[in-house]
């Protein structure tokens, strides 16, 4: 999931400035069950701000909705009506989800409420941990599963480097060296000798190196050419 | 009581929510010692009455919420 | 508006604190008129908005007991 973390007060209320009326928006889908923006967030964020505007002499009026998934425009339409009677939106989706709205809404000024974190995983309740870097060209069939992107420091791909100490990464103690966590794991299932070919430097163009990236699917466009045509 | 809970954890589950309450407060801008956690079991009626008497005494001190007057105007 | 009244939500665990309240009553002690007791099937169900709406709508005080 994509995981985010809230902005704090300060920093929204920044962002919000002198508008009076706010529509938080909140996203059912990877914001919510990592607990940072989903309808419950959003419902809080709302009080605070109408309670903290009220509390500093200027009442705004705040309302919250929450759409289930902020990075489609379908969703979006739903909530048409509530976004042209604000000033400002807050969003609470991922920053996908703030410039869906954006681009869906061009009249509208939306403002983030979360910090877009990373895509990972909860490993226990409460805690969320990096899992993949999206570089486009996946490598875990080579590792036995554990991404040298994401979870190596330096993204090394042969191997971990000298600061690998007692299994810890030299960036943090708390941080697992990536390239222990694989050598355990190949040697767990007797692959080490993968371990004995060696990477070639990676192809990082289908990474950010390459631009904003795009995918087009010809088998699932809506061509309205061939469908009148056919 | 914590550790004696009924449900084994919901209270110092509620107790780490409330402090997260109390710092939320804080940045809302109104006294975090307007909300408080207390521990007690089943037979404690006397320490039952003592809290509410301290929780009375400290919002005394604290006086009115200051969100109180502005809503009920603006509701008149 | 007359006298303003405090008031002081409590949320109380069914088990323990609504109970504690409940033989508190039973034995007739006097506990201030200002709280207001409000029973959860756990304080673990005590929610931080549910103690923030009570605040936002002018509850002067929440204490949580369990």
């Amino acid at each position: 999931m994509i995981v985010a973390e809230q902005k704090s007060l300060e920093e929204i209320k920044s962002l919000v400035g002198n508008a009076e009326k706010v529509l938080v928006v909140g996203c059912g889908t990877c914001v919510t069950v990592c607990f940072a923006g989903g309808a419950r967030e959003a419902a809080i964020v709302s009080a605070s701000l109408r309670m903290s505007s009220k509390l500093d002499g200027n009442p705004k009026e705040v309302t919250d909705v929450t759409v289930q998934r902020q990075c489609e425009w379908e969703y979006l339409d739903e909530i048409a009506a509530q976004v042209e009677a604000v000033d400002v939106v807050l969003s609470l989706g991922c920053g996908i989800g703030v410039q869906a709205i954006a681009e869906h809404f061009p009249n509208t000024w939306v403002v983030p409420g979360l910090n877009t974190t990373f895509l990972g995983l909860p490993t226990e309740q409460g805690t969320w941990v990096e899992r993949c870097a999206a570089c486009g060209d996946c490598l875990l069939g080579l590792t036995g599963g554990i991404c040298p992107i994401a979870r190596c420091s330096k993204s090394l791909l042969n191997g971990p480097c000298g600061g690998s100490i007692d299994g810890h990464c030299e960036i943090d103690d708390e941080i697992p060296c990536g390239w222990q966590l694989i050598y355990d794991r190949l040697n767990s299932k007797g692959k080490l000798d993968m371990l004995m070919d060696i990477q070639p430097p990676k192809n990082w163009s289908t990474s950010r190196d390459g631009g904003p990236r795009k995918i087009v699917r010809e088998d699932l466009r809506l061509n309205e050419k061939e469908e009148s045509g056919s | 009581m914590p550790g004696d809970c009924h449900y084994l954890e919901g209270n110092t589950n509620a107790r780490r929510r409330v402090n997260h309450l109390q710092d939320l407060l804080e940045k809302i801008g109104l006294e975090k010692e307007r909300v408080r956690m207390f521990n007690l079991s089943a037979a404690m009626a006397g320490q039952f009455v003592e809290m509410a008497n301290e929780m009375t005494e400290q919002i005394k001190v604290l006086g009115p919420n200051p969100l109180r007057n502005s809503q009920k105007e603006s509701e008149e | 508006m007359t006298e303003e009244k405090l008031q002081i939500v409590a949320y109380c665990c069914e088990y323990c604190a609504y109970a504690a309240a409940d033989l508190a009553g039973g034995l007739r002690m006097q506990y201030p008129p200002e709280i207001r007791i409000v029973m959860l099937p756990c304080t673990g169900k005590m929610d931080i908005l549910l103690a923030l709406q009570a605040l936002e709508e002018g509850a002067d005080g929440v204490m949580v007991a369990g």
